[in-house]
C-alpha cells in the first residue's frame, strides 16, 4: 500500500492502531467450530492443525496461549536463525504452541530438538499445540520419529472460511475497532481484493487509517478512490 | 498469578505485537515476595532475549503499577513449583525418579503376530532381570510399541522388587545428562547414578550415532552393568548392525543378548488396539468404525492413536454418536491427504529405488527374477497400502490381467514367511512408503 496517499486527506491520523485481543471472541471459526471447540476445552494433550496461510492458525494458537498463566507461542519461522536452544526446558509451562512446522522440515537439528521437546512434554503432562501450512506427513520431515509422533492426536484442517463469513469477520473486526463497514463495501472488498483473510484484514487496517484522516465514513464510491490511489 | 505482574501483563500485552508477548512476556512465570518480583524463564535464550528487549517495559509497567514501592525485578532461569498434572509419568510411583510411564504396563500392551514374540521376550526380562536375555534388543520402525514394552519391562522389574533402581530414559536424555555432568564437573556422579541401577532402560539408541565421546560412557556403562548381571534393554528403529555412526564394538555388544523385531500391527490387532484406546477413552466405538479405521490406518499405533483422537473429539463436540458416517467425515481429510500420499505411482518409484531398477522395469514384460520380485512386491504394497481394486493395480502395471496381481500378493505373503530376506525387503519399503 502507498501510504502517501493518505496525506490526500487534510488530517494526518497518529501511528497508533488499535490491537484487537487475539482471543477466540475474535475468531469466526465458519467451519473450524469444531476445531475451536477443541482447542478451547484443552483436554486434548495435542492437536496439530494445517491450512493454508492466513487462514487464522496464528490466531488460533494465540487465543489458545491467552487461556492458560503459563504458555509460550513460538514461530518457527521466526526463530529459526537462532537455534534449537529456544526450545531448551519449555516442559516447565503448562502450554506449549508451535507455528510454522514446515520451516523446520530438512533441519536435522531443530528435528531432533523437536522430538525430544515433545517427549519431554508428553512426559510431563504439558499440553501442545503445533501448526504447519500442510498436514504432518507432507511437512517433508526426515525425523520418522517426529513425523509419527506429529500425528499422535487429531490432526485438524483449518478451512477457509466462505465468503458470507468473511464478510462477516471483516465488518466484526471493523467494529471492534469502532468502524462502520456496511455490508455493500464488505461484498465489494470481497470482489475487488486478494480474498485471503490476511490480505483482507490488511486493506482494512489501510481503510481505517485512510477513513480516520480524510474523515469520511466507509462508503464503496471513498473505498474505490481510496484503493485506486494505493 | 500476582496481582502485580496480571497489571503490568495487561499493559505489555497492549503494547506489544501479539506474537512477541507470547513468545517472549507469556512463558514468563512470577514469584512475588516482599518487594521483589522475580521472572522466571524457562531457559537461557528467553532469558536474554528478555533482558535484552523488553527489561525497560517491564521495569516501566512494575513502577506504574507498583503502589509507589521500590521494587526488585529480577529475571532468572527457573519454574514456579506447579501442581501435579494427571495421568503421566509416574515418577511417585517408583523410587529413584524413573519416568515410568504408568500407562505403558504389560496389561495395557495389545498382543499380536507382529509383536507377540517381542512382548514374551520383554516379559521374560521383566521377570528374571539380568538373568534371562541381556541385553535385550527391540528394534523396529517408528510408533509400534518398543517404548511401551520397554517401560512394561520396568514396571514388572519393580513389581518383583520394589526397592529396584530403576533407570528409564530416552538416548537424548543420557546425552544431555552426561554433557551437565561434564560442565558441571560431576561426571563421577553421573557414572555412578547409572552404574549402580538394577535396571537400565535406553529408548531410541540410535540417536547415539555420532556422539563419540556419549558412546564411550555407554560402552562403558553397558559393560558395567552386564557384568554385574544387572539387566540393560535398548530400543532402536533398526537392527543393531544397521546402525551407521555407532562404533563396531557396541554393535556387536547389543546383540549379546536377544535382539527382537516389532513389526507393524496386522489388521486384527489394529482393531483390538483401537477398541482398546477407546475404551480408556471411555468412547462407545462400534466395531465397524474400529474395523473402518484399522483399514484405512495401518503405518503405525501413534497415526492410529491420532486418528481415534479426532473421531472421539468429533462425537464430543458436535453431541453426536461415534458412527460409521460420521467417522468418514471426522477423517475425510486426513484420508484425502494420506490417499495423495500413497499413491500407486509412489510405491512404484519406492521400490525402483529401492532395487535400484527404473519403474518402467515393473511396466514391462521382463519375467527375469531380479525384475518379477519386485514387481510382485510393489503390487502386493499397492494392495495393502491402497484402496485400487486389483484390475486397477494390474492396469497401472502395464496393464496386467487382476489375476496376476492376485498371485502376486499370494506369492509376496509366502515369501515374507520363507524367506528372511523378502520380509526385510517388505517392511523396510512399507516403512519407506508409509512414514
Amino acid at each position: 500500500m502507498n501510504h502517501d496517499a493518505l496525506s490526500a486527506g487534510k488530517q494526518l491520523p497518529l501511528p497508533f492502531l488499535v490491537r484487537e485481543g487475539v482471543t477466540f471472541e475474535s475468531y469466526l471459526p465458519g467451519p473450524n467450530s469444531e476445531l475451536m471447540d477443541v482447542l478451547r476445552c484443552g483436554t486434548e494433550p495435542y492437536v496439530y492443525l494445517w491450512g493454508s496461510t492466513g487462514v487464522g492458525k496464528s490466531h488460533l494458537l494465540q487465543a489458545t496461549c491467552r487461556m492458560q498463566p503459563s504458555a509460550a507461542y513460538l514461530s518457527l519461522g521466526a526463530l529459526l536463525a537462532y537455534g534449537p536452544e529456544v526450545l531448551d526446558d519449555l516442559e516447565v509451562l503448562d502450554l506449549v504452541c508451535l507455528d510454522d512446522l514446515e520451516q523446520i522440515a530438512g533441519h536435522g537439528i531443530w528435528e531432533r530438538a523437536l522430538c525430544d521437546l515433545y517427549n519431554r512434554l508428553r512426559d510431563s503432562g504439558a499440553v501442545l499445540r503445533a501448526a504447519g501450512t500442510v498436514p504432518p506427513g507432507a511437512l517433508g520431515l526426515t525425523l520418522a520419529d517426529l513425523t509419527s509422533r506429529l500425528h499422535w492426536g487429531p490432526v485438524y484442517h483449518v478451512q477457509e472460511l466462505d465468503d458470507a463469513d468473511k464478510a462477516k469477520a471483516l465488518r466484526s473486526k471493523a467494529r471492534a475497532r469502532g468502524l462502520d463497514l456496511p455490508e455493500d463495501v464488505a461484498r465489494y472488498l470481497l470482489r475487488r481484493q486478494p480474498r485471503d483473510n490476511a490480505s483482507l484484514f490488511s486493506v482494512l487496517d489501510y481503510l481505517d487509517q485512510a477513513s480516520l484522516a480524510a474523515q469520511h465514513r466507509l462508503t464503496v464510491p471513498f473505498v474505490r478512490a481510496v484503493l485506486d490511489r494505493s | 498469578m500476582s496481582l502485580l505482574w496480571g497489571k503490568c501483563l495487561d499493559v505489555l500485552e497492549g503494547q506489544l505485537p501479539s506474537q512477541q508477548f507470547n513468545n517472549w512476556i507469556r512463558p514468563l512465570q512470577v514469584l512475588e515476595q516482599d518487594e521483589q518480583l522475580r521472572l522466571l524463564a524457562p531457559n537461557r535464550f528467553v532469558l536474554d532475549w528478555v533482558n535484552e528487549h523488553f527489561l525497560d517495559r517491564i521495569l516501566d509497567a512494575v513502577s506504574r503499577f507498583g503502589d509507589g514501592k521500590e521494587w526488585d525485578v529480577v529475571v532468572e532461569i527457573g519454574a514456579a513449583r506447579r501442581e501435579e498434572r494427571p495421568g503421566r509419568a509416574l515418577d511417585a510411583v517408583v523410587p529413584h525418579n524413573h519416568r515410568l510411564n504408568a500407562e505403558y504396563t504389560f496389561s495395557t500392551f495389545v498382543e499380536g503376530k507382529s509383536n507377540q514374540m517381542a512382548k514374551a521376550a520383554a516379559f521374560q526380562v521383566g521377570g528374571s532381570a539380568g538373568a534371562a536375555f541381556n541385553p535385550l534388543f527391540i528394534y523396529g520402525g517408528v510408533g509400534l510399541g518398543k517404548t511401551h514394552l520397554m517401560h512394561a519391562v520396568g514396571h514388572l522389574v519393580v513389581q518383583r522388587k520394589p526397592s529396584a533402581k530403576v533407570v528409564c530414559l530416552h538416548s537424548e536424555r543420557f546425552v544431555s545428562d552426561m554433557v551437565k555432568a561434564i560442565q558441571q564437573n560431576a561426571i563421577n556422579d553421573f557414572k555412578k547414578f547409572y552404574r549402580t541401577a538394577d535396571a537400565l532402560l535406553i529408548d531410541d539408541i540410535q540417536f547415539f550415532a555420532g556422539k563419540g565421546r556419549s558412546q564411550e560412557e555407554f560402552f562403558h556403562t553397558f559393560n558395567s552393568l552386564v557384568e554385574e548381571q544387572r539387566q540393560v534393554v535398548m530400543t532402536c528403529d533398526r537392527y543393531p548392525k544397521e546402525i551407521s555412526g555407532l562404533e563396531d564394538r557396541l554393535k556387536s555388544r547389543f546383540g549379546w543378548g536377544l535382539t527382537v523385531a516389532v513389526e507393524p500391527p496386522e489388521l486384527e490387532t489394529r482393531v483390538a488396539i483401537l477398541q482398546k484406546k477407546g475404551a480408556e477413552m471411555r468412547a462407545v466405538l462400534p466395531n465397524e468404525v474400529a474395523v473402518f479405521v484399522a483399514k484405512r490406518v495401518r503405518s503405525n499405533i501413534r497415526e492410529l492413536e491420532g486418528a481415534l483422537r479426532r473421531v472421539v473429539a468429533n462425537a464430543r463436540f458436535t453431541g453426536r454418536p461415534i458412527t460409521l458416517e460420521s467417522s468418514q467425515d471426522a477423517l475425510k481429510d486426513f484420508l484425502a491427504v494420506q490417499d495423495k500420499l500413497v499413491s500407486i505411482e509412489n510405491i512404484q518409484k519406492t521400490v525402483a529405488e529401492y532395487y535400484k531398477i527404473s519403474v518402467l522395469d515393473l511396466h514391462c514384460n521382463r519375467r527375469t527374477r531380479t525384475i518379477t520380485r519386485p514387481r510382485q512386491l510393489a503390487m502386493a504394497l499397492a494392495k495393502e497400502l491402497t484402496h485400487h481394486s486389483l484390475p486397477e493395480i494390474g492396469d497401472a502395471f502395464g496393464g496386467r490381467d487382476h489375476t496376476t496381481v492376485l498371485h502376486a500378493c499370494r506369492k509376496i505373503e509366502e515369501l515374507r514367511v520363507e524367506d528372511a530376506r523378502i520380509r526385510e525387503d517388505f517392511l523396510a519399503l512399507f516403512k519407506a512408503i508409509t512414514a
